[in-house]
């Protein structure tokens, strides 16, 4: 804890009264960030078990893509196969935007497939046709773990702030506020003291006057 | 030893500071449910000129909890209100239509108008409606 106090001008009773008030909003604030912190870290921690866990999934479907439009590949002629994905490539559109969590501005993406591009199942090498599927779905998954990756970076540049500020609070300036009203009583309490003992005195030689007075 | 610097004005400062980040996001207007299931692109602008916008399957997660008078009346996002007063950290609800819906999501039983939820609570709703929740700070409580 620190030992240090706070600077200030004169040791007043007035001085006192503002110390506890700033005492007071020093401790509203630190519950504040603390809450904040707590927030912060679920969301944290909740979007790092979504990372590993989409990523996961995005390694699966990415290989089932591969197998399949290598088996689309080795079973229709190039050509053919060229053709067909011209004619079948959708128009599709990447919603950017943002949502906002515990006051942190984060990232929010999302696929829009558009319409989907009619085709004759006659003509269509079934396994390319699934292999485009597989695809459009590892797609929405790029984007959203790009999204989580991302707001993993913000929400963990948040937490680190916050959480610098409160332990600014609780290890330096809530003890240095409480130091310097500890110190202030103190300087109150010796003043008093000095009080009585200088009372006492006065009254020890006006007794001694009036004493010397009657004797005369 | 003592610090050379106005610990007043900085304090001030940065409690002001602190809050307008927290609540700067929060809606300019919100918007009811049934509005926002018809957009296209369902967003509220924020106070701040921002855009939050929710997610479609989230709305649509919302759907299976509200009855007809909720979808006419639950204004989004879901306002949490952060108690400062309090030892754990506690959100308040405080709107009726709001209050039905979270206790339905949470499966709890709420007793009056007003709801209270601790941080387990909170992270079930933030996995399950996440963009539809919005917290804010009281600045009367911290100041009073």
């Amino acid at each position: 804890m620190s030992q240090q106090t706070l600077k200030i001008t004169r040791p007043t009773k007035m001085e006192l009264i503002r110390l506890r008030r700033r005492l007071a909003i020093a401790r509203r604030l630190h519950k504040i960030l603390k809450d904040r912190l707590v927030i912060l870290s679920q969301e944290l921690i909740s979007l790092i078990k979504e990372a590993i866990s989409v990523r996961e999934e995005l390694h699966r479907k990415l290989c089932e893509c591969q197998e399949l439009a290598m088996r689309g590949y080795l079973t229709y002629p190039i050509s053919a196969t060229e053709s067909y994905i011209s004619r079948r490539i959708s128009v599709k559109s990447l919603i950017v935007g943002s949502r906002i969590y515990a006051g942190v501005k984060l990232p929010f993406y999302e696929v829009d497939v558009g319409e989907k591009v009619p085709i004759s199942y006659f003509d269509a090498p079934l396994s390319i046709e699934q292999s485009i599927r597989c695809y459009e779905e590892a797609l929405k998954l790029i984007t959203r773990l790009a999204e989580i990756e991302e707001s993993i970076k913000l929400v963990g540049n948040e937490v680190s702030r916050t959480k610098r500020r409160a332990n600014a609070l609780e290890h330096f300036l809530i003890p240095r506020i409480l130091n310097t009203i500890k110190y202030l009583r103190a300087k109150f309490e010796e003043r008093e003291r000095e009080n009585k003992a200088r009372m006492k005195k006065i009254k020890e030689i006006l007794e001694a006057r009036a004493s010397y007075v009657t004797q005369l | 030893m003592s610090l050379n610097f106005n610990f007043d004005d900085y304090l001030e400062k940065y409690l002001t500071y602190e809050l307008r980040i927290v609540n700067r996001y929060l809606p300019m207007k919100r918007k009811k449910l049934r509005e926002l299931l018809i957009e296209e692109h369902p967003h509220v602008v924020c106070s701040d000129g921002s855009i939050h916008m929710f997610r479609k399957d989230e709305l649509n997660t919302l759907l299976k909890y509200v009855s007809d008078e909720e979808l006419n009346n639950l204004a989004l996002p879901i306002i949490l209100e952060l108690r400062v007063d309090m030892d754990v950290t506690t959100a308040l609800v405080r709107e009726k239509y709001a209050v039905s819906v979270i206790s339905k999501i949470l499966g709890i039983e709420r007793t009056n108008n007003e709801l209270y939820l601790y941080p387990p609570h909170l992270s079930e709703l933030r996995r399950k409606v996440g963009t539809l929740i919005q917290y804010f700070i009281s600045t009367s409580e911290i100041r009073g």
